[in-house]
């Protein structure tokens, strides 16, 4: 072990190592590469906290993990083989979420520094908030295919992790989903709202039969938003988030329906009384309910109308597949005919059912949680998500492709894992020396930028934010809702859990010491229902809003803001840092960012800087030896820089499913909302974006290992 | 390099469990080519099984490890492949059984002998050649050879927390991936109303890329700026030429290694630029930076195998000072 033998190091920073004792949130693919680096450097303490456990996909990076180990607890096995390295390191393991309340400020206080190795956003603003509280430096980094980042997070001295807002969430309007689909991945949510109607957790949200309250069709309610969490890359995470939706009685329409007063039925009932009957639920699905579509004639003057489809004669060809493309490749990877999704639709319905049967036997009202890597459930999805785009006419894709985009897949590999986890180490050691200044942070890259880098620093440590909602010495947000429409509940669970990742936050009223929200059960359950202004919250009201458990304080300024129109897709709520943002601009924006990738703007600081978001996916090169400048878009107005896509690519079988489109934000570019989205989209847009610097990663990394996540408590059964 | 016909066979169902996330990045070809691979990978320290680790992981067909030299204490500060309890065992050996528990589909074996005493010919059973720790002489020599056989060249070292990768390949021919942003019309099915959207269209491009031999970037003139590591890199190699060893921990500050900075930076007329970096930890090989220098390798060997993306042409170097890595073109003529 290197620090037990003089001379590798310097002598202040080998007694450094000796005696430090740090905490690696995360055993996944970083995290095993990260802990790795430490027993062998000589590490004497060292925790390690995950909540999940190993499954086969990971073991091609995740390199401390074998075979027998699968199903095992990722925290446990890794300290174990880790233990083979050196039998003498003391190596603690925690099989838990960090978030859990055991976790509290004292926990976090103990360590010399902490090493996240996250793969979602949410663990991630969690463990951020713990370190600023607990003043112990953060090192944080993250992975995507080629490319990752590193940097530090220190109170007072750097950027915490959210002084720059991430992207925001990719929204589909519900009536998109359930009545008018026009892409795969409409399909495809669709075909997870039904696993979650049928066989997982009932969420009223999650409606998959037709939209009766379509304002295209009727002309009346708003939209329902159904959120997917994108981050940069265009990831979103697999739970999904929804805005409060007014409206949508998307009544289930079954044969005894026609519009009006309908004893509701849930899906669920629905599918339980038929026993869960492959015919009878392909019948409703895929036949009855589109017919009840076509009814809605307005919705099909300007489209291909769907085509109902008869169990009994499902279509055996497949499309725009000639013989070849049918032959080579992953099983995964063939093109179903709509006769096969037919048959494995049936064959994953009577699994699906025979498990939920089997997991209510035991404990009763539970459910099944969807799970890309149950063969079932993804059978499932596949299958749904393939016979629904064959019927409204969308080009359908592999299970393969389908996996990917369901799944949330960015796809890691080791030897990035690597390269990242041994930068966070070297950081580890400037901290150990109190050299933090020198923990700027190290982009990696697949190509090397024009300055010849492959590995790139930044030239300085980014100073905090001082707007920063969650690090500024009194954070402030600015909350604009309809308070005539936002009830208390939507306030707790929409705004500050789910949006502002909040564990358990107290509201009061300032100035008049009302308490709406209480983290005790039991103290304010009666407001519920009740509406911001109902309570007496309305414009210009401030909240002080408490997080004990995060040790967060955050005062919140309420500014009436009536609720979008139907079909707009603006979001039901804003929040920011500073109500300036709110201020319509028009092309405030745009001036502050240089159109050219040497456009002077304030703060300038040389070329070196690193852009978050703009980050080309699969760089253009001309000459392959020639460093070829990346050209990083050139934003002429505040709305085409949004608009991209990568596609997956069946041609070639390469390639990662990412995307990254706001379409959304275009559509109401003469709101108030651009100037906002802008801000969240694009994050230091007061400095230049070099066209080559660029780079970036973050969040949503499915499995760089999961130390929270607040729905996989329960597993689907296998 | 890799008979066509191997790309043909199928992954087997296991295969494409184990290896989906790495399928979903660098697609199904590569991954056929991967597993067609016979590596050479020589001098077992900590930078090579990084190396090991990583292409072991991702599937290739076979890993030779070439070692005579036994498991020093040093090798204990990053070489995870071989047990504390094999010290004095040789090094290839001693790190067979955690190399193939990372991957049973992976053939991996060890061979004893000393480099020196391998034939040119015994180079050309390998579709990559990658080497540690050796000397000038030993890299011109085996790089020749390789060349001879069309056979893919690698070197690589980690000295402390400094190190360098460099590859010579020949004629390389490889695929790369463009993205072309398009506007286009919403066809039908799209909502009314029909705005633009934009839309990458991917195409895959053919390219070749010439490299040099190792000898051709020895005596580097003209230098990008910030390019200070490349006389460590020298001083270094030039140690190790003389001495047949590199500096040990315990010889921190020695006179021979002195004499050596001083002679590259009167050659080069350096004056005080590169003393920060010579002055620094360059002895045994420190676990992350082998994890970093060794990742930038396996990237680059899964790169060479599988003909997909630009291989780094030609000289890798990191910079523990700056956490800078950098890419030089050296030695063209
Ligand atoms: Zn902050």
């Amino acid at each position: 072990m290197a620090a037990s033998i003089s001379g590798v190091f310097s002598e202040s920073l080998q007694n450094a190592i000796l005696q430090c004792k740090v905490l690696i949130v995360g055993a996944g693919g970083i995290g095993c590469e990260i802990l790795k680096n430490l027993v062998m450097t000589g590490f004497n303490d060292i925790e390690i906290i995950d909540l999940d456990t190993i499954d086969v996909s990971n073991l091609n990076r995740q390199f401390l993990f074998h075979k027998q180990h699968v199903g095992k607890s990722k925290a446990a096995v890794a300290k174990e083989t880790a233990l083979t390295f050196n039998p003498d390191v003391k190596i603690v393991h925690y099989h838990d979420s960090i978030t859990s309340s055991d976790y509290g400020l004292s926990f976090f206080k103990k360590f010399t520094l902490v090493m996240n190795a996250l793969d979602n956003r949410a663990a991630r603003n969690h463990v951020n908030r713990m370190c600023l509280a607990a003043d112990v430096p953060l090192i944080e980094s993250g992975t995507a295919g080629y490319e990752g980042q590193v940097e530090l997070i220190k109170k007072g001295l750097s950027q915490c992790y959210e002084c720059t807002p991430k992207a925001a969430q990719k929204t589909f309007p519900g009536c998109t989903i359930r009545n008018t689909p026009s892409e795969p991945i409409h399909c495809i949510v669709w075909a997870k709202h039904l696993f979650n109607q049928l066989f997982g957790e009932d969420d009223p949200d999650q409606d998959v039969s037709p939209d009766t309250a379509d304002p295209e069709a009727a002309g009346k309610q708003r939209v329902l938003f159904q959120k997917w969490d994108f981050n940069v890359f265009g990831v979103f995470n697999e739970i999904l988030f929804f805005l409060p939706d007014t409206a949508a009685e998307g009544a289930l329409q079954n044969e005894s329906n026609d519009k009006g007063n309908v004893d509701r039925v849930s899906t669920r009932g629905w599918a339980e009384n038929c026993d869960y009957d492959a015919e009878k639920l392909f019948t409703k699905l895929f036949h009855d309910d589109i017919k009840y579509l076509l009814s809605m004639d307005n919705l099909w003057k300007k489209r291909r109308p769907p085509t109902p489809l008869d169990w009994s004669y499902l279509p055996d060809g497949v499309a725009g597949c000639s013989k070849d493309t049918m032959e080579s490749g992953l099983k995964d990877q063939q093109q179903w005919s709509i006769a096969k999704c037919g048959s494995v639709f049936k064959e994953a319905v009577a699994n699906l059912s025979k498990a939920l049967k089997t997991c209510q036997e035991t404990s009763p009202g539970d459910h099944l949680v969807w799970d890309k890597d149950d063969q079932n459930a993804m059978d499932f999805v596949a299958a749904c998500a393939n016979i629904r785009a064959h019927i409204f006419g969308i080009p359908q894709k592999t299970r393969f492709d389908i996996k990917s985009m369901a799944g949330n897949i960015i796809p890691a590999i080791a030897t990035t894992n690597a390269i990242i986890a041994g930068v966070v180490v070297l950081h580890a050691f400037r901290i150990l020396e109190h050299n933090l200044k020198a923990c700027r942070s190290v982009y990696l890259r697949l190509k090397m930028n024009h300055r010849n880098q492959l590995l790139v620093p930044e030239k300085f440590v980014n100073p905090p934010n001082p707007k920063c909602y969650v690090c500024a010495p009194t954070p402030q947000a600015v909350l604009a809702a309809d308070t005539t429409k936002m009830t208390i509940k939507e306030l707790d669970e929409t705004v500050l859990k789910a949006r502002l990742n909040m564990i358990a936050p107290d509201v009061m009223i300032d100035g008049k010491g009302i308490v709406v929200i209480s983290s005790e059960e039991g103290e304010t359950e009666g407001n519920n229902e009740k509406t911001l202004e109902q309570v007496g919250i309305r414009d210009g009201t401030v909240l002080k809003v408490d997080d004990f458990h995060q040790n967060y304080s955050l005062t919140v300024t309420v500014l009436q803001r009536e609720q979008p129109s139907v079909k707009d897709e603006s979001p039901d709520f804003l929040i920011v840092a500073d109500d300036e943002d709110l201020k319509p601009k028009e092309d405030i924006t745009i001036s502050e960012k240089p159109s050219t990738s040497n456009g002077k703007v304030e703060k300038v600081e040389d070329d070196d800087d690193i852009d978050i978001v703009e980050t080309e996916i699969s760089p253009s090169t001309s000459e392959a030896d020639v460093p070829k400048k990346r050209k990083t878009e050139s934003p002429t107005n505040n709305t085409i820089n949004k608009k991209r896509k990568v596609e997956t690519n069946n041609q070639h079988d390469d390639d990662v499913c990412i995307i990254e489109d706001d379409r959304e934000v275009e559509k109401v570019a003469l709101s108030v909302l651009p100037a906002i989205e802008e801000k969240i989209l694009t994050p230091r847009k007061y400095k230049s974006l070099p066209d080559d610097d660029c780079s970036i990663v973050y969040d949503g990394n499915e499995d760089q290992s999961t130390a929270s996540s607040p729905k996989r408590s329960k597993q689907l059964a296998k | 390099m890799v008979d066509q016909r191997d790309d043909i066979i199928e992954l087997t169902d296991a295969e494409a469990e184990l290896y989906d996330r790495q399928i979903r990045l660098w697609g199904l070809e590569s991954q056929k080519r991967l597993r067609s691979a016979n590596i050479l990978l020589a001098g077992l320290n900590g930078f090579i099984a990084e190396v090991a680790k990583n292409i072991i992981l991702a599937g290739v067909k076979s890993v030779t490890f070439l070692d005579h030299r036994d498991l020093r204490i040093e090798d204990t500060c990053s070489q995870f492949l071989a047990p504390k309890t094999q010290l004095g065992k040789n090094r290839a050996e001693a790190s067979l059984q955690k190399a193939q528990n990372l991957n049973p589909m992976v053939v991996v074996s060890a061979d004893t002998e000393k480099i020196d005493d391998k034939p040119d010919s015994f180079f050309k059973n390998f579709d990559v050649v990658c080497v540690s720790e050796c000397t000038i002489t030993q890299i011109q020599r085996i790089n020749a050879a390789c060349r001879k056989y069309n056979v893919k060249f690698f070197v690589g070292d980690v000295w402390g927390s400094f190190g360098y990768t460099f590859a010579d390949l020949g004629t390389h021919e490889f695929v790369e991936d463009v993205v072309q942003s398009k506007k286009m019309q919403v066809s039908e099915g799209g909502e009314p109303g029909g705005k633009g959207k934009f839309e990458n269209i991917v195409t895959t491009v053919k390219r070749t890329i010439k490299f040099t031999p190792f000898d051709n970037i020895l005596n580097a003139q003209k230098l990008p700026k910030e390019s200070e590591t490349y006389y460590l890199l020298r001083i270094m190699l030039n140690y190790r030429e003389k001495y047949g060893t590199d500096p040990l921990p315990s010889e921190r500050d020695n006179e021979n290694l002195k004499n050596e900075v001083t002679a590259i930076i009167e050659k080069y007329n350096l004056c005080d630029s590169i003393n920060n970096l010579v002055t620094g930890d360059l002895y045994a090989q420190i676990s992350p930076v082998c994890a970093i220098v060794g990742g930038v390798m396996g990237q680059e060997i899964i790169k060479t195998v599988s003909q997909k993306e630009a291989p780094h042409n030609n000289l890798f170097l990191f910079n523990p000072d700056t956490m800078c890595g950098k890419i030089l073109n050296l030695g063209k003529k």
